[in-house]
């Protein structure tokens, strides 16, 4: 197993984000986390890559215990986190530079995953000259440049408009094909959950913990037909019917205080 | 993980209030500051140099203005120097403004003395101070016309820039009210444009002590800058850092009382910082 | 109007006040005495004058060495120790309000002193010309390092930078642009230095021709060494904008 995580519980403070999650993630599979605003997805995402210490619990990559950033595991942000200064060619050879890869292997890395993620002839270009769709895709080669294992997905499409959304949704489905690995996918779109992931784990309450893990037992590799299939329609209103009790528990809590 | 995990932080074995240990700190490094210039002083300079000890024992007879008849006074000076310096901030504001909006409004006025604002601007003005001693004499004349073009020359540049950057939304919305030109020049571009007045006004409060001092210097006027170089060149150099610190003191309270009026006046504005 | 008009209007504009300036000049120039003020073509020619006989030359040399070397020491000490601060919480808290008070104290102040520690000579001058120029670019740098944006440095701790490569990578690449800043008003403030050392220290350079033709009631040479120092400053201006912008040129979407 790539990530295991055990009894993982958060504390900023007084607020407690989540609570006994348990959850193990296989080395070549999608992991959708879908829940709603605040229940700590994007916090876990951080935990598991070492980012935020968690108050409780351990989380285990490749067998190892994560207390800092570990090596073979690389995240996609949501704000795409390219350094304005940096050429995209110099934001995707950033991990291998740092990692002190020989010049070799960058030269013929980069140009690979500039073109893997459709920006060639982009590579002078800076961020600021970029659609938020073409830094993504800046931030996603720089991510798979490093060879990664495990790439962490934090909500990487939400800053972005909805068709080029879809397209980078299929194109990163698309690349994961080329090269399986585990994949955590952060989300609050519950389309998007289920279009990306192998399982879709719902986190649910205050504190959030793991309500429910569905299979989502779609077919790979996906295309578009998918959103047509009955199966996913089936998916979709379950995570839906989940969340929803949810929202709706907490306007109901909300509309007695009133 | 803090926001600036490179920064070191000291240990420290109990936890203050950080206003408290912002203070402490802050105290600690001027004694620290304090020692070693005496130190420093005392071990490696001319006896007549001054060091902090000197300083605080010329202290009382400066501030009662006990000096040698024919000498300048610490306070006498001071006043002469703060009343020019805001002679020439209030000058230099008025005017500022003034020929900061036209220029910002009146495209001909913008073309016409952009060029003139802008070297006098990029100049430093102290270059005009002894030719000014021949138009106007070695009178207190020189010091007012320098320290007034020093604190004009940032207030117009500033306020051009407010409000040729004024957005054009504002000025449709007073269009569309029927205003007349004074109601958009003054109701809405002045307004629009003090944030960046006060932006001009740090840098001529530099500029307006700068040229005080600079003129008194070279006019021989009554005033700090005078006052200074006649103490230092006459090895009262203690007496001479009073007028300095006195110097640093004004600056910064000038500065320290423009950024209460923003405040104040302009609760709406938010620096970025 | 033909279209053509419109475009040649603006400059066109900007000429005449140009040429209406040096008009003025001439007429109050011809109305006043020599020694009070020249008129243009008189100062023109004092210029060339000064030109021919080399002493112009030599004076911005002398000038521009001053400034050159005082400015480089400004700018290294400025952006390192900028750095430095902005690195090491407690010397930055601790020294704060005192480089704050230095900023807003006129250098000049500090002349005397210096010429009781340094002399009257190149050295003095140097520093003095350091002094005026450090503090905008040392303030600068400082924010510009600790404003960071807190997303950047989090992405390079998910690719397990050590702290050199957070320098190298984030921090100084960040930083650039308000040092430049700090520069481009350093290089002003440095400038009023070049003069008061002048003036008040060894009389050299462009200081010295202004105090030196003063005292002979020569206005002509005066206006003339005034208007290269006019010159000097705004292509040194322009040149400290052009820097400036240059290092923000990504910041568009910043």
């Amino acid at each position: 197993m790539s990530i295991q995580i055990d009894h993982a519980a958060k504390e900023f403070g007084a607020l407690r984000v989540f609570q006994d999650i348990e959850l193990e993630i296989g080395e070549r599979e999608i992991v959708s986390v879908v829940g709603p605003s605040g229940c700590g997805k994007t916090t876990l995402l951080r935990c598991i890559d070492g980012l935020v210490p968690l108050t409780e619990g351990e989380i285990r990559v490749d067998g190892k215990k994560v207390v800092g950033p570990p090596q073979g595991v690389a995240v996609v942000f949501q704000h795409f986190g390219l350094f304005p200064w940096k050429t995209v060619y110099e934001n995707v050879a950033y991990g291998l530079r740092l990692a002190k890869a020989p010049k070799q292997r960058i030269a013929d890395a980069v140009p690979r995953y500039i073109e893997m993620v459709g920006l060639d002839g982009f590579e002078k270009a800076y961020p600021y000259q970029l659609s938020g769709g073409m830094q993504q895709r800046t931030g996603l080669a720089r991510a798979l440049a490093i060879d990664p294992h495990v790439l962490l997905m934090d909500e990487p499409f939400a800053a972005i408009d909805a068709q080029t959304r879809e397209i980078l949704q299929f194109e990163l489905l698309r690349i994961w094909e080329s090269r399986p690995m585990a994949m955590v996918f952060v989300t609050h779109s519950i389309e998007e959950a289920v279009l990306m992931g192998d399982r879709v784990v719902v986190l649910r309450g205050r504190p959030s913990s793991i309500h429910e893990v569905i299979e989502t037992g779609l077919p790979r590799p996906r295309t578009r037909d998918v959103f047509s299939s009955p199966r996913f329609s089936e998916v979709r209103e379950q995570v839906w019917g989940l969340l929803m009790h949810e929202a709706e528990q907490a306007e109901r809590e909300l509309q007695e205080v009133r | 993980m803090s926001a600036v995990p490179q920064e070191i932080a000291l240990p420290r074995t109990f936890a203050l209030s950080p206003r408290l240990e912002r203070m402490l700190i802050r105290v600690a490094t001027g004694v620290v500051l304090l020692v070693l210039w005496e130190l420093l002083v005392r071990w490696l300079a001319p006896a007549f140099v001054a060091r902090p000890v000197t300083v605080a024992r010329a202290l009382p007879h400066v501030l009662a203005n006990h000096v040698p008849p024919g000498t300048p006074t610490f306070w006498g000076s001071a006043e002469a120097t703060v009343i020019a310096a805001f002679e020439g901030l209030a000058i230099g504001v008025i005017a500022g403004v003034l020929v900061g909006l036209t220029m910002g409004r009146l495209r001909i006025a913008d073309r016409l003395l952009r060029f003139y604002v802008n070297a006098f601007f990029a100049m430093p003005i102290i270059a005009m101070v002894p030719v000014m001693t021949l138009w106007f004499g070695f009178s207190s004349s020189v010091r007012l016309a320098i320290v007034s073009l020093g604190a004009f020359l940032p207030i117009c540049l500033n306020v051009y820039d407010g409000t040729r950057s004024l957005p054009t939304n504002f000025v449709e919305v007073a269009q569309s009210y029927r205003a007349r030109w004074w109601n958009v020049w003054f109701g809405i571009a002045l307004p629009a444009s003090l944030p960046y007045v006060l932006a001009g006004f740090r840098l001529a409060v530099g500029r307006v002590l700068v040229g005080a001092t600079v003129a008194e210097y070279i006019v021989s006027l009554k005033g700090l800058g005078y006052y200074i170089v006649y103490d230092g060149r006459t090895f009262h150099q203690p007496d001479m850092m009073v007028a300095v610190l006195f110097l640093a003191l004004l600056g910064v309270a000038i500065n320290a009382a423009a950024d209460l009026a923003t405040r104040r006046l302009l609760p709406w504005y938010r620096r970025s910082g | 109007m033909t279209a053509l008009g419109g475009v040649a209007r603006g400059p066109a504009i900007s000429i005449a006040g140009l040429v209406a300036g040096a008009l003025v000049w001439q007429l109050i120039g011809a109305h006043t005495q020599a020694s009070s003020f020249a008129t243009f073509t008189a100062t023109c020619s004092a210029l060339w004058a000064m030109t021919k006989s080399g002493e112009l030359p030599r004076a911005l040399e002398s000038s521009l060495e001053l400034f050159a070397i005082g400015l480089a020491f400004a700018i290294v000490i400025g952006f390192f120790g900028g750095l430095l601060l902005a690195r090491i919480r407690v010397l930055r808290i601790g020294l704060e309000p005192y480089i704050l008070m230095l900023y807003a104290t006129p250098m000049f102040a500090l002349i005397p002193l210096l010429l009781s520690l340094f002399g009257f000579e190149l050295r003095a001058k140097v520093i003095v010309v350091a002094l005026f120029g450090v503090w905008p670019i040392l303030i600068n740098t400082t924010e510009g390092a600790r404003s960071v944006n807190a997303d950047l440095l989090e992405v390079a701790e998910s690719y397990r930078s050590n702290e050199r490569q957070l320098w190298r990578h984030v921090i100084i690449p960040y930083t650039l642009p308000y040092a430049m800043t700090g520069v481009r008003q350093g290089i002003a403030r440095s400038l009023v230095g070049m003069l008061a050392s002048e003036y008040l220290l060894a009389a050299t350079g462009l200081g010295n021709l202004i105090l030196t033709y003063t005292n002979r009631f020569d206005t002509a040479h005066v206006l003339a060494a005034v208007l290269v120092i006019t010159l000097l400053a705004t292509i040194l201006m322009g040149i400290g904008r052009g820097i400036e912008n240059y290092f923000a040129r990504w910041k568009a979407g910043v």
